[in-house]
């Protein structure tokens, strides 16, 4: 249908995603082969593979303490982030907040926000406060820059669902409670749950607030960007490679349960 | 208890965590810029010193503007690269539009250090960036050009940003109706036609959104500078940085992180009206 002049923008623009996608996943791959083979003099020595540095890791307790530390970091502030995004997302939806713009816009502020101002504003306020940093403020943290997400997410479902339905469990005899318990959540129950996936990818991988609230304690990120400020080694790519692995596979996850089933065959 | 009462004691009920863990520790560090240090002392008394120290001394403020200049640089830059990813993923049909678009998104879930890191590799002097050159033949020899200077600094930040870029663009595309376009083409115009005046204009506000995000994202970003920038990389977001480490004046450096808030605080407020003039 479509002559040659019409394909043309198709080819360029396809060129350019070629392009693009070649610049943001050719690292992954670099790092992944840095990490089994040694290279010397840009040639791959095949007979070096091998997947030692990943042994390696496992027995590095430093690397093994920040994994722990970034793994109860990642649930708690999920668990804090999700139970308040639901609470703000009923609230805003359901009683029409009061100055609801203003109280949205604080919510996704640290999200939006520059890390380095958030990650500041609560060194601060943990100073003022006198709080020792450490794992506590890095899960408060972690807690503010997720919420976002996980409120956007619960408010979208809460948008979609109709009226009718609350308004039926009413008329039913069921009190706000019971609505709540046995109509609301059942629904939501997915976009929470995505929610939470999608915060604990953000959790696992933020570095820039953590750096300025997680005093001597490490988290992966952490760990890793000291690593990185010693120099290059097999082993920090066979971290990096590991820490690619598990977010692309939570981010796989989220794509997944996001999928808009049933409208993608439009057009 | 009148209804007015009861609406306000929920609001205070249910804004207090967010106000305590968000507005506050912003409120603490605005108030902390009004003080001044000494000796590594924090004084409290309400001065504005940090302020005329900062616009009076080009040192800071001239780092402040050549970093907003380096931004508008990532981000414009950006949209000239994202724009033809997002149209082409928007051109594509079924699933295939959808892997691609989550290809064009996952980067977005990589951790940033990472990203740091290999970008890094890549651009050093045996970095592949060097390799392809020099076996391309357009180098003779190794250059240091595209590691520890200002340019790094740009290439490493476009790649970051870039996906913040594409996503809001391709969902503004997605946005357009079908029935638009093929209403403009019924009527005789032709694709390019079609692209400026129904397409473009449509896709505008999304995309302006998008590069904001770029904008305010890189404007604090002190960490790419620090890696790949060298000693000429200097942006605010790592003079801010020093001010909270190795220079310890918390108070100077709380006016400068204000300042940097200020500007993404605009930019955040420009792509949210943007996006709410929105016309399809």
């Amino acid at each position: 249908m479509r002559s040659a002049g019409d394909r043309l923008p198709i080819w360029i623009t396809g060129l350019v995603t070629g392009l693009v996608f070649i610049l943001l996943y050719l690292p992954v791959f670099i790092s992944l082969l840095f990490s089994i083979v040694e290279i010397r003099q840009g040639k791959i020595l095949w007979e070096t593979l091998s997947f030692k540095h990943y042994v390696t890791l496992w027995s590095n307790p430093s690397v093994m303490g920040a994994l722990s530390n970034t793994a109860i970091v990642a649930l708690i502030s999920v668990v804090v982030a999700t139970v308040l995004a639901l609470v703000l997302a009923l609230y805003t939806e359901w009683e029409g907040a009061i100055g609801r713009r203003m109280l949205e816009l604080v919510i996704y502020l640290p999200f939006l926000l520059p890390p380095i101002v958030t990650g500041l504003a609560l060194l601060v306020a943990s100073a003022e406060l006198g709080l020792n940093r450490g794992l506590a403020t890095i899960v408060l943290g972690h807690a503010v820059f997720v919420l976002a997400v996980a409120y956007r997410l619960v408010l979208t479902r809460l948008q979609a669902l109709p009226h009718s339905l609350i308004e039926a469990s009413f008329d039913l005899g069921a009190g706000r409670f019971q609505t709540l318990r046995y109509v609301l959540l059942p629904h939501l129950a997915s976009a929470v749950m995505t929610g939470a996936v999608l915060a604990l990818t953000l959790s696992f991988d933020e570095t820039l607030i953590s750096t300025f609230v997680a005093g001597d304690q490490m988290t992966l990120p952490l760990r890793l960007w000291a690593m990185m400020r010693v120099g290059f080694s097999p082993e920090i790519n066979a971290l990096v490679t590991l820490v690619l692995l598990v977010s692309i596979i939570l981010a796989i996850i989220v794509a997944w349960r996001m999928k808009p089933r049933g409208q993608v065959e439009e057009g | 208890m009148t209804e007015m009462r009861r609406r306000w004691l929920i609001f205070l009920g249910v804004a207090f965590v967010p106000a305590l863990l968000i507005v506050a520790p912003i409120a603490s560090f605005l108030l902390l810029s009004l003080f001044r240090a000494e000796k590594n002392v924090i004084i409290r008394e309400i001065t504005f010193g940090n302020y005329t120290g900062f616009f009076g001394n080009w040192t800071y403020f001239g780092t402040f503007l050549g970093t907003v200049l380096l931004c508008l640089e990532v981000m414009g830059v950006a949209v000239l690269i994202g724009y033809p990813v997002a149209w082409f993923i928007w051109q594509q049909k079924g699933s295939h539009r959808y892997l691609l678009l989550l290809l064009a998104v996952m980067p977005l879930f990589m951790s940033y250090i990472v990203k740091l890191y290999t970008l890094r590799s890549m651009l050093g002097l045996n970095g592949l960036v060097n390799q392809a050159l020099l076996g391309l033949g357009i180098l003779e020899r190794p250059s240091q050009a595209f590691l520890f200077n200002q340019r790094a600094v740009l290439i490493t930040m476009v790649v970051i940003y870039l996906p913040f870029v594409i996503l809001p663009i391709f969902l503004a595309l997605e946005r357009i109706p079908r029935s638009l376009l093929q209403a403009s083409l019924d009527l005789g115009a032709g694709s390019w036609d079609t692209f400026r005046r129904i397409v473009l204009p449509l896709s505008l506000p999304g995309t302006i959104a998008g590069a904001l995000f770029a904008f305010v994202l890189a404007l604090g970003d002190f960490v790419t500078p620090q890696m790949v920038g060298g000693t000429t990389g200097f942006t605010i977001g790592r003079v801010i940085y020093s001010q909270f480490g190795l220079a310890y004046n918390w108070p100077f450096g709380a006016a400068m992180a204000t300042i940097l808030f200020v500007t993404a605080l605009i930019g955040i407020l420009l792509a949210g009206y943007s996006i709410s003039r929105q016309r399809v």
